[in-house]
């Protein structure tokens, strides 16, 4: 038995599998223990072998990204094993996520709770994007929730490291409600606007408690966009014009925000703004949304055991929809259960997005 | 046919007077449910909710009707002397009149004030808690105001804005009281209304979810006072029926012709064991107390983390950046298509020039500093 395996089976031996709590086509979660403490654990055991392609990326870039990332928001990786043919990623246990307290009708949010939930997603992200990764898929469904109600931002699958200048970065990333237009329009390089733009709707979201922008299709969302912002100037955004993808979809004049957020404040709104800026350079980076007025002034962010909580009992978290469709053509033995599988997840149509690998 | 009484339901609802073959004629023409003439129940004394729906409703029972035996009614004159059970109610436009001006002026649908000549409808009488009616209209102003303008400290940015809107809350009200600019005033309201429907839902459900915990609180503390009480009184009880044993045992044990001084001695033993044991029971009664009082506590206390002011970083890994001076621009042919001022693809999407190189520079010194050498001291030349 050589060292990588002695070492292998050593940290299978320090986790236990308990009752199994969701499962996608690829991946399958199990609820676990830390042997040594009892610690409660989420064990994401990764389907290999299937594949004809080996490994699954979005398992490669979790792990990558996450053995770097070591943050209070952000989830953190704490093992990694390999059993038989699978791979097994030891994460903290979360019990909820932000879209669960955002859709539980029982809770009314203050002002300071939305606060709070904004200032610890900005920390993960700037941590994040001070150490060169992009996550690209930020949305209410990847916050999840610790016990003690601290935020933390999961779900590595499509993340990837930016500032390359030599390699072209695919456009078809980050669930489509929370997408920002460059992308749309076919932008193939990009920076950390693409994820404030995210951050900016779930911002917006958390004010409404409905998905801000909400299109059905690719098309109808740039509409769904222009028609919440204002269609996208020389001014506001110049050179647009010249992305791949561009379409004109006519002009449409920008209403006043205070109509639609009535109950925010001033400093919330200007952040709000600068979050859905249309020109990516000009909109705010996550550091200097944490030092933004919104964040400093009165009230104080909640605290974070006081934040609203999941009121229902833990159950089990469906994967992300793009994670249960799979790729199509990549799978074909395993056609009967895979099918079963995303028609009883199917039912979050909108949500879903085309996710194209890149091998580059 | 109309005389044919079998079909008189044809006809819907006839008046009394042509209907009196029915045995169900015996209806009274006063509307149900308004108090008139006939069905009126005897009036109470003074201060006791009568026939009208508006008595002072306030379940604690601090607060009660205002009446005095110098009442007189400024409409008809009559005062305590002519009607003993005299109530005197206030109107929408804050004049007094008694319940019989009332019945007499309003039974029959909205009528004009007989002070002023405002229209008033019976229904709008309320009973006076006060005996100055200024004070009275400025307890209704302030109470409709606060339904409404509930925000909180925690609703605002910063001190100035909660100062402005207090400022603007308390104008409003003295703008009401005083009648000064009264429909200006009222465009305020509904202004403010309609800006903040949510925030004032969300303040009126935090408000009430603040005032059940409070009344919680309040029947937690009753209850542990009368239970404190109720220990009280059977301790004493105890301690009472004990003394009395006692002394029967005394008077038992000289009747029985036993030796006095020991039936004495025995008795001192007996006493000083039961103040032993009272002692004890007290410590112990004084423990219990105090886990109750604690246990008590124990609910308000809940909630004391503090909201902390916002801090901008949880960690402490730095990117370097002290470390280096970025040049404003290197010679680098990798990412030339990417410079700004090309304004090609390549920036439109967000992509920034400067950042692979303050990546590149960050990555490079990163790690100086960390080893025993004391390389962090080390000038670094970043130029190409």
């Amino acid at each position: 038995m050589d060292v990588a395996e002695r070492e292998n089976l050593e940290a299978m031996r320090r986790w236990t599998k308990e009752a199994k709590i969701g499962e996608g086509t690829f991946a399958v979660v199990y609820r676990g223990r830390q042997v040594s403490t009892g610690r409660p654990v989420a064990i994401k055991k990764i389907k290999v072998g299937q594949f004809k392609d080996g490994l699954d990326m979005t398992a490669i870039r979790e792990v990558k990204f996450l053995q770097e990332l070591k943050h209070p928001n952000v989830i953190e990786l704490l093992d990694v094993y390999s059993n038989k043919s699978n791979l097994n990623l030891v994460l903290e246990f979360l019990d909820s996520d932000l879209e669960m307290i955002i859709k539980d009708r029982n809770h009314v949010f203050k002002p300071a709770d939305i606060k709070s939930w904004m200032a610890m997603t900005c920390r993960g992200l700037e941590f994040c994007h001070r150490n060169w990764i992009l996550h690209r898929d930020l949305k209410p469904n990847n916050l999840l929730l610790a016990a003690n109600g601290e935020l933390k931002i999961a779900d590595f699958g499509l993340a990837r490291d930016f500032t390359d200048p030599g390699s072209k970065m695919t456009c078809q990333v980050i669930t489509r409600w929370y997408r920002p237009p460059e992308l749309f329009f076919g932008a193939r390089a990009y920076g950390t606007g693409v994820d404030m733009w995210s951050v900016g709707c779930i911002f917006a979201e958390l004010m409404l408690r409905v998905p801000y922008m909400a299109g059905e299709t690719d098309l109808e969302q740039l509409k769904v966009i222009f028609r919440a912002l204002g269609s996208p100037t020389e001014e506001t955004w110049p050179g647009h014009t010249k992305l791949p993808d561009y379409v004109d979809l006519g002009r449409v004049p920008k209403p006043p925000m205070q109509d639609l957020f009535t109950a925010a404040s001033q400093p919330a709104l200007d952040l709000l703004q600068k979050f859905l800026l249309y020109d990516p350079l000009k909109r705010i980076s996550a550091k200097d949304a944490l030092h933004h007025k919104y964040l400093t002034s009165l009230p104080h962010p909640t605290h974070p055991s006081k934040l609203p909580k999941s009121g229902q009992p833990m159950k089990a978290r469906p994967l992300p929809p793009d994670e249960l469709d799979g790729k199509g053509a990549a799978v074909t033995g395993q056609g009967a259960t895979k099918k079963r599988k995303s028609s009883t997840m199917g039912e979050d149509g909108p949500r879903k997005v085309a996710r194209k690998l890149e091998f580059n | 046919m109309a005389t044919n009484p079998k079909l008189a339901w044809l006809k819907g609802p006839t008046r009394p007077s042509t209907s009196s073959a029915r045995p169900s004629s015996s209806r009274s023409v006063s509307k149900p449910g308004t108090p008139g003439p006939g069905n009126r129940p005897a009036n109470g004394k003074p201060g006791t909710p009568s026939a009208y729906h508006n008595a002072i409703n306030d379940p604690s029972g601090r607060m009660r009707e205002y009446s005095n035996k110098d009442d007189k009614c400024p409409v008809c004159t009559t005062d305590r002397y002519l009607n003993p059970k005299l109530r005197l109610l206030v109107s929408p436009c804050y004049h007094k009149m008694c319940e019989s001006c009332i019945d007499r002026l309003f039974t029959l649908g909205p009528a004009p004030c007989p002070i002023c000549g405002k229209i008033l409808r019976k229904s709008g009488f309320v009973a006076q808690t006060f005996e100055d009616l200024d004070v009275e209209k400025e307890v209704s102003v302030r109470r409709r105001i606060a339904r409404e303008f509930n925000k909180k400290v925690e609703d605002f940015p910063d001190r100035k804005s909660y100062d402005d809107y207090l400022e603007e809350v308390e104008d409003i009200t003295f703008n009401l009281i005083n009648g000064v600019d009264l429909p200006q005033t009222e465009a305020r309201i509904a202004a403010f209304r309609a800006a903040n429907a949510a925030l004032i839902e969300a303040n009126i459900q935090r408000d009430s979810v603040a005032a059940a915990e409070q009344a919680a609180a309040e029947e937690e503390d009753k209850r542990f006072r009368a239970e404190q009480a109720r220990m009280a009184a059977r301790e004493e009880e105890d301690e009472r029926t004990e003394r009395e044993r006692e002394r029967r045992a005394v008077i038992e044990g000289l009747e029985r012709g036993e030796d006095a001084e020991g039936v004495l001695r025995r008795t001192r033993a007996e006493a000083e064991r039961r103040t032993r044991r009272a002692q004890e029971l007290a410590a112990q009664q004084q423990l219990a107390r105090a886990s109750a009082l604690t246990a008590f506590a124990r609910p308000a206390k809940k909630d004391v983390i503090p909201d902390e002011p916002h801090i901008a970083y949880l960690d402490d890994l730095l990117s370097g950046a002290e470390r280096y001076m970025l040049k404003p621009s290197y010679d680098d042919p990798v990412s030339d298509a990417a410079r700004p001022e090309l304004k090609s693809r390549w920036t439109i999407g967000g992509y920034r020039q400067a950042e692979s190189w303050q990546r590149a520079v960050s990555c490079a010194v990163m790690g100086l500093g960390l080893g025993t050498v004391e390389d962090s001291a080390m000038e670094v030349d970043v130029g190409a």
